[in-house]
């Protein structure tokens, strides 16, 4: 379903939340979907289960998923706040990227004609393929 | 469960374990690490039932372990140099096991050939040494212990069968919970299967934690102002480290990430990034807290 850095700094705990994280937002897994148990995650990643079991119970506390017992963890309908959490960190990341462009000189003018081009090319729908 | 309370241990005159306690959580996979000599195989070997402590005492589920037949029969301890009777083949030596020990899975010895591919008829000590390791994981998992304990399990396999190989101990722990005591030296090789450190260094158990909690609690942080900063900046924080590279400061702090940033930020940093740790550099600064020398424990 889908891979983990092992090598990363980052405690393989938090990777596999933000990872169900992502998948969920982006509905990859829908509503009232099952999720793998851990057993079938821990063979396919090759990981700790407690691990896995520990991350599960994360995102059940943090209302993303649900438990049945003897039935396994399902993905709940989601709260609306979590976007608005991510909005946040996009337009914080902005602020920073903005003051940047600003400091080298980039006028309000550019930067306003750069919006109305974004715009327009996420209208037609070819700005992911640019990436 | 095993528990351990303030195990000590001399050979002669050399203390090798001073005090040692340690809990070890029924299906956890725990880790212990420590630094060449730190008395890992005595420790493991205590636990084992095969050494007896002199001091203090171990117990399996609440229950003594030296010379118990019956904790043993639910327990394997593979040690870091194997031993196979001589002349024996495989088979031979699985007809032993199967004997010692009363769980013995004969079904699971057999499906287990497919994933090791060694010829069951061959003479053990003809085979090549990291093919010897895989006959004795073959064994242990067959004998499906609750307790497995492990002695520089991965030295001489090669990177596919280690995989393969930590792939079936992973399935034994998800499937009937069974617990995992490995030592290691190698730290990249065990921190994506562990669940819980604990670092030995000269007979003590530096520390004992769930080894997410380990690494969210200790950062890498760096930092930059944009005036000379005062020292206050860093009197709030448990620094365990602190370097100037230029204008660039680098530090190893221990605390929450959201109270490090919010601390720094009041001094608004020009520059502020914070980096989790891996298990080798946590090991190598704790060590240093301990004062054992960096270039001796990195291989």
């Amino acid at each position: 379903m889908f891979d983990l850095d092992i090598r990363s700094r980052k405690p393989i705990y938090e990777q596999l939340v933000d990872k169900l994280k992502e998948l969920i937002i982006n509905d990859v897994l829908q509503v009232d979907e099952k999720l793998p148990s851990v057993r079938v995650l821990a063979q396919q990643l090759t990981i700790n289960p407690n691990t896995i079991q520990k991350a599960y119970r994360e995102l059940e506390t943090q209302g993303y998923i649900y438990s049945v017992k003897g039935k396994g963890s399902f993905v709940n309908k989601l709260a609306k706040s979590e976007k608005s959490e991510e909005l946040q960190k996009v337009k914080d990341q902005l602020e920073k990227l903005i003051a940047e462009a600003m400091f080298f000189g980039m006028t309000k003018d550019e930067l306003q004609t750069l919006i109305e081009e974004i715009e327009e090319q996420v209208k037609r729908g070819d700005r992911d393929d640019r990436q | 469960m095993i528990v351990s309370n303030s195990i000590s241990k001399k050979y002669e005159k050399s203390h090798v374990l001073q005090h040692v306690g340690l809990q070890v959580n029924k299906g956890s996979i725990y880790g212990l690490l420590g630094s060449n000599g730190a008395g890992k195989t005595t420790l493991l070997k205590i636990i084992a039932g095969i050494v007896r402590p002199d001091d203090g005492e171990i117990t399996v589920d609440g229950k003594g372990v030296f010379e118990d037949t019956e904790v043993k029969a639910a327990m394997f301890f593979l040690a870091d140099s194997l031993y196979f009777f001589s002349q024996y083949t495989i088979k031979q030596m699985a007809d032993f096991y199967r004997d010692t020990y009363p769980n013995w899975n004969q079904e699971r010895f057999l499906k287990l050939q497919q994933l090791f591919q060694l010829d069951r008829k061959k003479k053990i000590s003809q085979f090549s040494k990291g093919m010897q390791r895989q006959v004795a994981f073959w064994l242990a998992l067959s004998t499906m212990p609750e307790y497995l304990i492990l002695d520089e399990p991965f030295d001489g396999l090669d990177a596919v069968i280690r995989k393969k190989i930590k792939n079936l101990l992973v399935q034994d722990v998800a499937e009937r919970e069974m617990t995992i005591i490995i030592s290691s030296h190698n730290l990249r090789e065990i921190e994506d299967i562990c669940d819980y450190i604990g670092i030995l260094h000269q007979g003590q158990l530096l520390l004992e934690k769930d080894i997410d909690d380990l690494k969210s609690d200790i950062h890498k942080v760096q930092v930059a102002f944009r005036q000379k900063p005062e020292t206050e900046v860093w009197d709030n924080l448990d620094v365990l480290y602190k370097e100037r590279r230029g204008s660039v400061i680098l530090a190893i702090v221990r605390g929450k990430e959201e109270d490090i940033v919010s601390h720094l930020e009041q001094y608004q940093p020009v520059i502020l990034d914070l980096l989790p740790l891996t298990l080798e550099e946590i090991f190598v600064y704790e060590m240093g807290d301990a004062g054992y020398a960096i270039e001796n424990i990195l291989v």
